[in-house]
């Protein structure tokens, strides 16, 4: 039993990291998106303003008359974030105050019904981070997919069946369309490199106009893995090519975390009941669809140039190792 | 807490009041495991732990931590044949650390700089204890119990201390400057050594015992075991551990030029060595065991890496072979006739040496010299149970009599090396300790040993384990025959190296754990947390999701079902 000599209330003051969110939360055992917000306020520091959609991160930071929240923090609806949170910048320019304005959504309220809002908040230019927590589908009210979701994926309103094998489209390539705007910095991460997202966060927080970061955030209710797995899916998501780990600068490519290991994709399915219909029985279509996963995770390797060449100490691998006293956390 | 109403706001920080850790229905705990190489240590030292600091910089706290087990590192860094090293979980990823080298590299450190051993107790007791034997098992026993707070006298019947270690093992791999400076520092604690006092001849075991609350018997083997070939003892036959005494002793040998070796051990493949040094032209060494190279069970004794040099400086070893004959002219040896051997095992388990009719090779060789082993001197120990092959003793070396203990190469479960008697020494003063304070021997508990599958690999980097130096052939046999054949590591190699150790079984304070928690359920702290981590777990919020158990590297965190 471990003990301490001083009360665990007064240590959890003493940690040396600044975190915007409190335990007490409701997420479920393992969420992806729990640390991901987290690990985004560590970086953004206390000066925040944050405006975020329904969802699950709403609902479980917030559950009446709580709030985990240790910044301030405004509920929007699901559809309209980017216009709130652009509402926030504009009061605060006009005050003369210069707290940061950050924006969160799920995949469902920024790749859906958020995204006109979302969009016009870009275009107009306004100094806001936009984060979006991309778990692959509308988690919060029961799992249905979203344009996130993956091809292929199981939920609630793509059953597989007789006529397919769970979602017949694909996932939105939102990262393409966010920079489309010529915005000045958009990216991706993932929760399995806290170092990285907080990097990103970081960056981001410095650049005066709007800003976009999408991160992968596995959810154990939805992908159907046990709450311990979900760093080691995460990261394989990024290590088979499907969830490419990239930064774009006024809409150009500016850099990528290459893969040392390039995992096979089914590696990453079969971990997750969400792809469970691919396993059952190795009939034609099963064929199919896994080649069609292996396929787009090749495209993204190829067109995002993600297989490392060695020269880069922070690929996949590199940016996992740990050492002795935490020496090497960004 | 504050009343609110619909539609107002919500306090910030709040969520703490509600305590998710009753939504958990399997907790995790820390949980030291032992490190392979810690459980394979015959002289009970924790790598593990000392590579730790020593991977932080604290290179004299490494080397204490070391030498609170075992005090000769310098000795054992060169001469043990490091079975850590062939149950390093590293061994199973790339390659296993190279423990040895960096335990050299801790003896050679302590003697630059003049490290003091730490004091590991104040207490002082009256009792005195009697140490017969100064090798490797007589020094740590008097080591230990010197160091918990005894009166500690050795007696030898050489002139110097060491035993083995002094007149036996040659210089090139266990320079006497070393060795010497690991002996006066165990002797400089108090330790009263008296020279040239043999047991059986100046005294004996019931004279010492009203002196003495307890004796430990640390004598080692003294008789060469007897070779026989074809039915008969060849006694004009010069013994291989004099010939390698006498070498070490004067420098010198007067030899033939072809010789034969008897034996597959450390002194067979020694003094076969030393032999090519000394001047013989050809030197063969002729074992029914096995190759190391090879995949049979009955493999050489000898430390592979010095049949591997051995062989290098013209050894020529002819394993899995047996002498028929030896071929005389008049009483002059002139040469060896050998077969094939196998060691064959049976159904029951029973194993048995078999010569294969048909394959008799001669071999001319000018001397014949048998090197097989050595046997328990009786003299002396009349009144305790042994016999040739080994005196039997517990773990803890104790006899059947109470007040004395035995230890090393003469007990009948000696393994016949340097940190086995060096282990045997620490456990017999613990054992010895005990008994005198009247207090329960700790049980040898056997500690879970932490696999590599339970570790997570993926937080470290493959890299490859560094080599040093060794002379060439040349620089060993032809300038300094006593030039010591392997170099150590330099500061930066050694530090390179001990960053290699995955740290089986215990906290590297990664922050891994407390980077991941989705619940910030853990906490960090300053000083040490009571179970040596860093870390604590708050379990008014730990949901129990099981991450920062999947995402420890060091396999140091467990599950359990709540009760
Ligand atoms: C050539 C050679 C090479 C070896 N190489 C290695 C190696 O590379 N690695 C390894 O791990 N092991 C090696 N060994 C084995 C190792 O040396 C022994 O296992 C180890 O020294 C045993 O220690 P000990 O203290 O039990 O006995 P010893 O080292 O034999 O010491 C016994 C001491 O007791 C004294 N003594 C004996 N009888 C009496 C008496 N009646 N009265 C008073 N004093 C007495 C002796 O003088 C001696 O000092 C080697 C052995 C030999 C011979
Ligand atoms: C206009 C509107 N339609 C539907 C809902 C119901 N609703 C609440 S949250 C949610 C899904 C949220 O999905 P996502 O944005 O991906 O966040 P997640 O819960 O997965 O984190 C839905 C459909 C709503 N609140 N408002
Ligand atoms: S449903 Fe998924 S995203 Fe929502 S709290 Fe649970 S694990 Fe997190
Ligand atoms: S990696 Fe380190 S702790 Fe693990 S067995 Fe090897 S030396 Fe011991
Ligand atoms: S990661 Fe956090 S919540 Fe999960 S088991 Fe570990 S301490 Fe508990
Ligand atoms: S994850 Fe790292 S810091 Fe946490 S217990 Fe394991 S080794 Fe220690
Ligand atoms: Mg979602």
């Amino acid at each position: 039993m471990t003990e301490v000599s001083i009360p665990i209330e007064q240590l959890r003051q003493q940690q040396p990291r600044y975190q915007g969110i409190s335990p007490g939360h409701r997420a479920c055992l393992g969420c992806g998106q729990a640390l991901a917000a987290r690990l985004v306020t560590e970086a953004s520091g206390p000066d925040i303003m944050i405006a975020n959609a329904t969802g699950c991160l709403e609902i479980f930071t917030t559950p009446w008359p709580e709030s985990a929240w240790k910044v301030p923090w405004m509920h929007s609806l699901f559809e309209n974030t980017g216009a709130i949170a652009s509402g926030i910048e504009a009061a605060l320019k006009a005050q003369g105050k210069s707290s940061k304005v950050i924006a969160m959504g799920g995949d469902g309220g920024t790749f859906d019904i958020g995204f006109q809002a979302l969009s016009g908040m870009l275009e107009r230019d306004h100094n806001i981070l936009y984060i979006c927590y991309d778990n692959e589908a509308y988690m919060n009210t029961g799992v249905q997919r979203s344009g996130s979701t993956p091809h292929a994926a199981m939920t609630n309103t793509s059953p597989p069946g007789k006529a397919r094998m769970g979602k017949r489209h694909l996932k939105k390539d939102i990262i393409s369309i966010i920079a489309s705007h010529h915005i000045p910095y958009a990216a991706t991460a993932s929760v399995a490199y806290p170092s990285d997202i907080r990097k990103k966060v970081r960056r981001a927080m410095h650049i005066e106009g709007p800003t976009f970061l999408q991160i992968h955030a596995p959810c154990p209710l939805g992908w159907g893995h046990d709450g311990s797995q979900s760093i080691a899916i995460a990261r394989l998501a990024v290590e088979t090519g499907l969830f490419p780990v990239i930064e774009l600068e006024r809409g150009a490519l500016a850099n990528v975390m290459p893969i040392r290991n390039i995992q096979p994709v089914t590696a990453y399915l079969k971990a997750q009941q969400r792809f469970r219909h691919l396993f059952k029985k190795a009939d034609q279509r099963v064929k199919e669809e896994l080649a069609h996963l292996q396929a787009l995770a090749d495209h993204n390797i190829e067109v995002y140039g993600l297989q490392s060449d060695h020269t880069d100490k922070l690929d996949t691998r590199g940016a996992a190792l740990v050492h002795r006293r935490g020496k090497h956390w960004a | 807490m504050p009343i609110l109403t619909r539609g107002a706001f919500a306090q910030a920080d709040t969520a703490k009041m509600y305590k998710t850790g009753s939504w958990r229905i399997q907790k995790p705990y820390h949980q030291h495991f032992s490190a392979p190489c810690h459980n394979a240590c015959l002289a009970g030292e924790d790598a593990q732990a000392w590579l730790a600091y020593f991977s932080e910089g604290h290179i004299q706290k490494a080397w204490e931590t070391l030498v609170s087990v075992n005090p000769l590192p310098g000795v054992s860094g060169r001469v043990c044949h490091h079975p850590c090293e062939t149950a390093c979980n590293r061994g199973q990823y790339d390659e296993a650390l190279a423990i040895h080298h960096i335990e050299r590299y801790l003896g050679e450190q302590a003697i630059q700089h003049g490290w003091n051993y730490p004091l590991l107790s104040q207490t002082r007791h009256v009792e005195k204890i009697a140490i017969i034997g100064a090798g490797p098992a007589g020094l740590s026993a008097a080591y230990h119990l010197k160091q918990r707070g005894y009166k500690v006298d050795i007696f030898d019947n050489l002139p110097v201390a060491g035993g083995l270690l002094q007149i036996a093992l040659p210089p090139y791999r266990l320079p006497r400057n070393a060795l010497q400076a690991e002996i006066e520092r165990i002797l400089a604690l108090g330790i009263d050594f008296q020279a040239q006092k043999q047991l059986g001849r100046d005294f004996s075991l019931e004279e010492l015992h009203p002196q003495y609350a307890a004796i430990f018997l640390a004598i080692g083997r003294q008789n060469s075991r007897e070779w026989q070939v074809d039915g008969v003892i060849p006694h004009h036959l010069q013994n291989g551990l004099d010939m390698l005494k006498e070498w070490i002793a004067l420098g010198k040998l007067d030899i033939p030029d072809r010789l034969a070796v008897i034996g597959g051990g450390n002194t067979a493949i020694d003094l076969a060595r030393i032999l090519r040094r000394a001047g013989a032209k050809e030197v063969h060494l002729i074992t029914h065991q096995a190759h190391p190279d090879s995949s049979e069970n009955d493999m050489m004794n000898a430390i592979p890496r010095e049949i591997i040099q051995a062989e290098e400086e013209g050894v020529q070893l002819h394993t899995q072979r047996g002498i028929q004959r030896l071929l005389l002219r008049g009483e002059q040896v002139i040469g060896v006739e050998m077969t094939r051997m196998q060691t064959m095992q049976h159904a029951d388990g029973r194993s048995e040496r078999v010569s294969f009719r048909g394959t008799e090779t001669v071999l001319h060789v000018d001397q014949v010299v048998p090197a097989i082993g050595q046997q328990l001197d009786l003299k002396a120990l009349e009144h305790l149970s042994t016999t040739v092959e080994g005196m039997p003793v517990t773990v803890h070396g104790q006899t059947d009599q109470p007040h004395i203990f035995a230890g090393g190469d003469m007990c009948l479960r000696s393994s016949g090396t340097v940190s086995g008697a060096i282990g045997d020494g620490y456990r017999a003063a613990i054992a010895i300790h005990h008994t005198l304070q009247n207090t329960p021997l700790p049980h040898p508990t056997q500690t879970t040993t932490i696999t590599v599958e339970q570790l997570n690999l993926h937080y470290y980097e493959s890299s490859p384990r560094l080599h040093t130096a060794t002379l060439t052939v040349e620089e060993r046999c032809k300038n300094d025959a006593s030039a010591e054949v392997e170099t150590g590591f330099n500061d930066e190699q050694a530090k390179k190296e001990a960053t290699r150790c995955l740290s089986c079984g215990n906290c590297m304070a990664c922050d891994n754990c407390w980077t991941f928690c989705p619940d910030s359920a853990i906490l960090k702290t300053q000083e040490n947390a009571s179970n040596s981590s860093h870390y604590v777990f708050d379990y008014d919020y730990c949901k129990g999701c099981g991450l920062c158990k999947t995402e420890c590297p060091c396999g140091f965190i467990i599950m359990q079902d709540e009760a």
